[in-house]
């Protein structure tokens, strides 16, 4: 077992020094990192000048409430890009037979097929959720004691697992269909409108269906409800978020993991 | 008999969704899609023992690749079973793999946007190579598919043939078993073609690596191979050593007489005329039923022969017979 997690991390350590160094060695690179930074940081800004000016109180949601929340989705999500990117790419490797080298080589091709790209670029893009983050936290009278940034780190990695779960599932999907229709556009519309706005202005049964069903309001919603006690739309669970978004998560994404599983023994490779 | 790879009645099934083209057809095929069965591989059994070099041919379509597929474990076999070194692939991928180098021609198993030594070095720890054994494994590749041009450049920037040395370097760095090569010198010149032969029989001669190879050049067949499995339509058509193939698929042999002056009566109750050019005549005879000499003997009683020679039949010839008997479908 530990050598098993030994052979793993050292795998995934190789593997993100070449992404790393391949992402250096785009010849852009300096230019567009010292770019996108400035970039980047304006355009937070500029959302959050969209916010202050359009966010009205929402559903019992005041704007320093909404604006923390909509960071938080932001955060989230930015930090998904740069671990899991690759999962927007199954159902494509499904169709075109890009998953015979991961299947020749002794390890778990769930593994491979995240670890092999840290997409580090990514982290510029991290940038306007930080901003708007931290702006929401500061008007919303965010206390940040030690045990509320620990909490506030178990939840961003429990949201962030359960998004991976979500589009492991759909790019799933096309081991039965061999279809290239890609649901990632879908599903990242969904999970905007579901993690940066508050559940509670949808009606009941959307609220029910991203609770339970498809449980994407663990991502930011009732945890920023607990964090700044508004209103999470009466569900009300023993003990704190910042537990259950990651036990959400994690049973989230073992269940990705066993549907991806089967879906593999479905896989047909390509001719050629 | 010991054995390194055995296969019983494999079956690997195929469902082909059909596409209707136009806006129409497409909305018809998404609503109701029109499924048809077909069997890539239909009932495949062979054993091959540790050590051997078996050339597996067949036609396009054969069912090669989809063998090799499942051997490899990529592919999951619809029925039938299959033992890699002692071990079902479908059962235990990660335990087979890990003895087995796969080389397809048509497509890399590198990592396109590396530099090859940058995968060779991610291939070392993926199968937790000893470092030693890596420097040592990697320096004899170096030098005997002469690597060392190209083994800092990104593998998308190889030529093909470099990019084939590259494959078979990385099939080889963890010290498989064996290895499976699904057509290794498609589209390379004369030069890596050779390299890559001589490759194969000295890993095979000094490790004893049992190779399996798919070509569909002959050359590689006749030059490597002690075996051959001829498959067609998903069947397998013949299984044996390529002396008794051939001879048992092309039994004629050709003699080529050419005389100095024209005569009349080219008949002989020994052999039947295919072909005649000019003073040039082309007599095919069962080797059974006569020799050579004797022909030859016969004929230059009544013929004014001025040259001969025999044209023994080769694999293609007999490949090409195979092909022709197993109709396609
Ligand atoms: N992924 C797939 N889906 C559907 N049919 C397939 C698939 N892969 C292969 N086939 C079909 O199965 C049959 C066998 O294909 P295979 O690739 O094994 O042939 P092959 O012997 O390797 O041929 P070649 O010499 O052209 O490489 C072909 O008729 C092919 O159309
Ligand atoms: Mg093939």
């Amino acid at each position: 077992m530990v050598s098993t997690i030994k052979h793993y991390v050292s795998v995934a350590s190789c593997w993100a020094r070449l992404a790393v160094q391949r992402q250096l060695e785009y010849p852009l690179f300096l230019f567009s990192w010292l770019l996108m930074i400035p970039i980047q940081y304006f355009s937070g800004i500029w959302m959050l000048k969209i916010i202050v000016d359009r966010f009205q109180a929402l559903n019992g949601w005041d704007f320093p409430q909404l604006t923390f929340l909509y960071g938080l989705g932001l955060i989230s999500h930015g930090i998904f890009v740069v671990f899991f990117i690759n999962t927007w790419s199954i159902d494509h490797m499904v169709i075109n037979g890009g998953f015979d080298r991961l299947l020749l080589r002794p390890m778990n091709v769930f593994f491979q097929l995240v670890a092999s790209y840290v997409n580090f670029i990514g982290l510029i893009d991290c940038i306007p959720g930080v901003i708007i983050f931290l702006y929401g936290a500061d008007i919303a009278g965010f206390d940040w004691t030690l045990a509320n940034i620990g909490k506030l780190i178990l939840v961003l990695i429990g949201g962030i697992l359960i998004r991976a779960a979500l589009f492991t599932s759909l790019g799933t999907i096309a081991f039965w269909t061999k279809r290239n229709g890609s649901m990632v556009g879908f599903a990242l519309t969904m999970l905007e409108r579901a993690t940066m706005y508050p559940l509670s202005m949808y009606p009941y049964f959307l609220q029910a269906l991203f609770t339970f069903i498809i449980p994407i309001g663990f991502i930011s919603f009732y945890p920023a409800a607990e964090f700044l006690n508004a209103d999470s739309g009466g569900l009300d669970l023993p003990l704190s978020f910042a537990l259950w978004t990651p036990l959400v998560g994690v049973i989230c994404f073992l269940i990705a993991g066993g549907i991806f599983k089967f879906g593999m023994r479905n896989y047909e490779s390509a001719g050629s | 008999m010991e054995t390194v790879i055995e296969v019983k009645d494999l079956v690997k099934e195929y469902i082909i969704v059909k596409k209707e083209s136009g806006l129409r057809g497409s909305i018809k095929s998404l609503l109701f899609p029109k499924k048809t069965k077909f069997n890539g591989v239909n009932g495949i059994s062979f054993s091959i023992a540790p050590g051997e070099i078996v050339g597996y041919i067949g036609p396009n379509g054969a069912g090669k690749s989809t063998t090799i597929k499942m051997l490899t474990g990529i592919l999951h076999p619809t029925s039938g079973s299959i033992k890699v070194c002692g071990i079902s692939p479908q059962a235990d991928r990660k335990a087979v793999v890990r003895k087995l180098g796969v080389v397809f021609g048509q497509r890399t198993q590198l990592y396109w946007d590396l530099r090859l030594g940058e995968s060779f070095e991610l291939l070392c720890r993926i199968y937790q190579i000893d470092q030693q054994a890596y420097d040592d494994n990697l320096a004899i590749l170096t030098d005997v598919l002469k690597l060392q041009e190209f083994i800092n450049t990104p593998v998308r920037q190889l030529s093909l043939g470099q990019r084939m040395r590259g494959d078979i370097a990385a099939a080889m760095l963890h010290s498989p078993s064996v290895l499976f090569l699904d057509e290794p010198t498609i589209g390379l010149d004369a030069d890596a073609k050779h390299a890559i032969r001589n490759f194969i029989k000295e890993i095979n001669r000094t490790r004893g690596v049992t190779v399996i190879l798919t070509t569909h050049d002959l050359d590689d067949v006749e030059q490597l191979c002690s075996r051959i499995i001829v498959v067609n339509n998903g069947k397998l058509v013949e299984d044996g050593p390529i002396g008794s193939i051939i001879h048992k698929l092309t039994p004629h042999r050709l003699l080529v007489v050419e005389l100095h002056e024209p005569a009349d009566d080219l008949t002989t109750p020994h052999a039947t005329v295919i072909k005649q050019e000019g003073l040039k005549i082309w007599y095919q005879f069962e080797k059974e039923s006569i020799s050579a000499s004797e022909l030859i003997a016969a004929l230059s009683q009544k013929l004014p022969i001025q040259d001969i020679s025999v044209k023994e039949p080769n694999v293609e010839d007999a490949i090409r017979e195979v092909y022709k008997t197993t109709a396609t479908r």
